[in-house]
């Protein structure tokens, strides 16, 4: 398969997004339940995220840099797969945030049934912390970011 | 009616490579590539350069077809 550098380019990103999504997030999944203060190592692991994409795209792009010596010109081409694969990401984001809010109003509703069937055991139980808003978001922006790639990496080979 | 082109032979014509002819334009050898399989229409804009390019009116390199 012969690819171009904008496709590889598009390449590096979903490998990055799954590598991130692979590494990172089972950390923030372990972590969900707890709040941002007592999440154990998280600036150790913000550090950690901030150095690896940091050296992941400088060396992935130098490479890519080094074998496509010539500068590639960017058209109209390139805007209408952008905007068609952005909207789309833009859209996924939208529509998942919206099933998120979706799901924090049920989980209050049923909060509060609890609360009024005296069921006070898995009243107390209910939490919603910022360790699961945080995971929650870190997946959303993954996989709408995976979808968005691999869509712009279609059009790239068929338009 | 699908719009069609005629790009590619009077590219050939003109003895231009698909690249020479992205440079002139100022777009890239993918998307001369694209149009002349009909998997772009370019711009009004873009149109009009190439067929400035290849010295031909508009109308004879791209055209509707049933």
């Amino acid at each position: 398969m012969n690819l171009s550098k904008k496709e590889l380019s598009i390449l590096i990103e979903i490998i990055y997004s799954i590598v991130f999504a692979l590494i990172f997030l089972p950390y923030f999944y372990e972590n969900q339940e707890k709040t941002l203060i007592i999440m154990d190592g998280l600036i150790e692991k913000i550090i950690q995220i901030t150095i690896g994409s940091v050296i992941y795209f400088s060396v992935a792009y130098a490479i890519l840099e080094i074998a496509f010596k010539k500068k590639e010109a960017r058209d109209e081409r390139d805007d209408m797969i952008n905007s068609k694969s952005y909207k789309l990401g833009y859209l996924l984001y939208e529509f998942s945030l919206f099933i998120f809010i979706g799901y924090i109003c049920t989980k209050f509703q049923n909060k509060e049934l609890f609360n009024l069937t005296g069921n006070h055991e898995l009243y107390n139980n209910f939490q919603l912390t910022e360790g699961g808003i945080l995971f929650f978001i870190l997946v959303l922006l993954a996989f709408t970011s995976i979808i968005k790639s691999l869509y712009q990496f279609y059009l790239y080979r068929t338009v | 009616m699908i719009l069609k082109n005629n790009l590619k032979e009077v590219r050939q014509k003109k003895g231009l490579t698909q690249e020479e002819l992205g440079t002139n334009v100022g777009v890239s050898r993918q998307t001369i590539i694209s149009i002349e399989r009909y998997r772009y229409k370019p711009t009004l804009e873009l149109a009009m350069k190439i067929a400035q390019n290849l010295n031909i009116k508009i109308e004879k390199l791209f055209y509707f077809s049933d």
